[in-house]
């Protein structure tokens, strides 16, 4: 909150007067950070719509030669790239969904700072953050309650993030107390009050808490290598076991002309897999931004 | 109305006990439920099970072993080269990475405060966000193909300009800690940066006016005004920093491990995997032991350097 008001300030505050060397330098390095954040999906897009010739000929940088749709259309007929597809889309979706569920209703209470026992509560949370069980005791806490190998083992045990939760009680510190306060005289419950006065009030801060537990799913890999059988694998597990040929996708991983079509087809997985954060991205890019600066404020 | 008083309303907390501010506000209690259950079984219990760096693991008997056997696990990781191979390279590589990646946020920080256009601003921090988004899994794939010896970018390209053999960077060990670093770059350097620009926008604008009146350039106005006036944060962020020296990105360094890089690229966590899910053995309680040594020493870390941060800034995160 602080840090929007004051940028605002800042806007029409400095003059910055012309200075050709500086604005040289300064023009120059952001088109290479431009070009750097750009030039390696633009690589990884031409190599997915060349033809395999044009690979193994070493012709392709940044523009497709000999643009066909023969790798999608392999990774479209391999069984195994839907099914992992749909599970990230599952994991996800329903990640999100319970995670939103359970932060929320932590982080209205947690918000209150005089409510007996949050203090303690909040103790619990923060500690958490600092010291946990590593990675063998989780482990064997989810295999002894039998999670892995299942779809709830991918979403129940990360429902809660503490970094996630700290900014939505620091979201629901700041709105004023008199709404609550009304809303108590007409006779609404604290259920009432989470549900139909703070809820429609924070949707700017749930969006954004939202958008990083997605990413978050969307992204994971690592413990669907050591809680699942790979009928349940997600997407991302899939991709790292192709690139490092634990997994063969149709006449992927031989030599010559074969290599070729092994790398447009590895590209072409890499761009399906993260077509959607790409696409979404730059609409919801302004509520990534609010999180981590809500979250920066202190806690 | 007297609920609101106690929570809500601005009026002094009255003295009550747990069992009446239950009876009051049970609901609140209720919600809580569901929540702190989830945070006492998937955080707390797996942090007991540390029990198990001093107990003995048997199969399907659960997660908290058998029987004790004292600081068995210890003293045997702390005989192993292996271990203190491990616990150097996770020392060498965080700081290194902490000497290179710590600065360049702020540069970067710094160079687009100083940007005139505010298009092209927004269209740049917009940009160089966006790697921070990206699956650990899809960068390290990416670099994989670009580095590929038989049809990598870099090798076609250097070998046309030099001609020179194609170099397997991905399996060669003196290119691992580069390539973690500026793989790190890529992904955090726009992220880190948000936090630095907050800042930068606090500045008094007047400074730099009197700056200007002084004669001061705005390279001058970079190092004698901006510079300065986000030393706090700058101070701040490296504490907190080294607070987590010993917390890498594993799972990119798992991504990256093979076994022809192993002699730099296997650090603790990586260590604490291979034994516990790749060793013919499964050896549950000596993973848990150096986990738990390593936790140890992070917690320690990161009390310390928040301690001395609320010393020297007066600020502190937790």
């Amino acid at each position: 909150m602080m840090l929007s008001q004051s940028m605002k300030k800042n806007k029409t505050g400095r003059i910055r007067e012309k200075s050709p060397l500086l604005d040289l330098i300064l023009y120059l390095v952001m088109a290479l950070a431009i070009l750097a954040c750009v030039l390696p999906f633009l690589y990884i897009i031409a190599m997915s719509l060349s033809s395999s010739n044009a690979i193994l000929n070493n012709r392709v940088s940044i523009w497709p030669i000999g643009l066909n749709l023969e790798s999608y259309q392999q990774i479209f007929a391999y069984p195994n790239f839907f099914r992992a597809y749909r599970n990230t889309l599952t994991y996800t979706f329903f990640g999100t969904l319970i995670s939103l569920t359970l932060m929320i209703l932590f982080a209205y209470p947690l918000s209150k700072p005089r409510l007996k026992g949050q203090k303690l509560v909040m103790k619990l949370v923060v500690f958490s953050m600092f010291f946990s069980g590593g990675l063998i005791p989780n482990f064997l806490l989810i295999s002894s309650l039998r999670l892995t190998g299942t779809v709830y083992g991918m979403i129940i045990p990360f429902a809660i993030n503490q970094f996630n939760l700290i900014i939505l009680i620091n979201f629901f510190k700041s709105l004023p107390e008199e709404l609550e306060e009304a809303a108590r005289i007409d006779g609404l419950g604290y259920f009432g009050i989470l549900l139909r006065i703070l809820l429609p009030l924070s949707t700017a801060a749930i969006a954004t808490i939202g958008l990083y537990t997605a990413v978050f799913f969307w992204n994971d890999w690592f413990y669907g290598l050591i809680y699942l059988d790979s009928s349940l694998y997600p997407v991302m597990l899939l991709l790292r076991n192709i690139v490092n040929g634990t997994t063969m996708v149709g006449e992927a991983g031989g030599v010559g002309e074969k290599a070729s079509v092994a790398i447009a087809v590895k590209s072409a997985v890499i761009i399906t897999s993260t077509l959607p954060i790409i696409l979404l991205y730059p609409f919801l890019q302004k509520y990534f931004v609010k999180g981590m600066l809500v979250g920066a404020v202190k806690g | 109305m007297q609920n609101t008083r106690d929570l809500a309303g601005p009026g002094k907390a009255r003295p009550s006990g747990l069992r009446r501010s239950f009876a009051i506000h049970w609901e609140l209690y209720l919600m809580m439920l569901l929540p702190l259950a989830h945070l006492i079984v998937f955080k707390y219990l797996p942090m007991f099970g540390n029990i198990l760096a001093f107990r003995r693991f048997k199969p399907l008997t659960g997660p908290y072993g058998v029987s004790w056997v004292g600081l068995r696990y210890f003293n045997q990781f702390m005989g192993m080269a292996d271990f203190w191979r491990a616990f150097s390279n996770t020392l060498t590589l965080s700081v290194t990475n902490l000497v290179i990646n710590f600065p360049i946020p702020i540069i970067f920080a710094l160079m687009i405060n100083e940007l005139r256009h505010l298009r092209f601003k927004k269209f740049v921090q917009t940009v160089s966000y966006m790697p921070r988004f990206i699956s650990t899994v899809v960068v390290i794939s990416i670099l994989t193909e670009l580095l590929s010896p038989s049809s990598g970018a870099l090798n076609r390209l250097l070998r046309s300009i030099t001609g020179r053999l194609p170099v397997y960077y991905m399996n060669e060990q003196q290119y691992f800690r580069p390539l973690y670093i500026i793989t790190d770059m890529w992904q955090y350097t726009g992220w880190s940066a948000i936090i630095y620009l907050a800042a930068i926008t606090g500045v008094n604008s007047d400074l730099y006016e009197a700056a200007r009146i002084d004669g001061a350039n705005r390279f001058q106005q970079i190092l004698f005004v901006t510079l300065p006036s986000i030393m706090p944060t700058i101070m701040v962020m490296f504490i907190l920093k080294v607070g987590h020296l010993m917390s890498l990105g594993f799972e990119k360094v798992l991504l990256m491990y093979t076994p022809s890089n192993s002699m730099v690229s296997d650090i603790i966590d990586t260590y604490v995997y291979r034994m516990g899910f790749q060793s013919s053995a499964n050896q549950y309680s000596y993973a848990t032991a150096i986990g738990l040594f390593s936790g140890i020493i992070g917690l320690i870390l990161v009390t310390s350097s928040n301690l001395l941060s609320r010393r020297l800034t007066g600020e502190s995160i937790y």
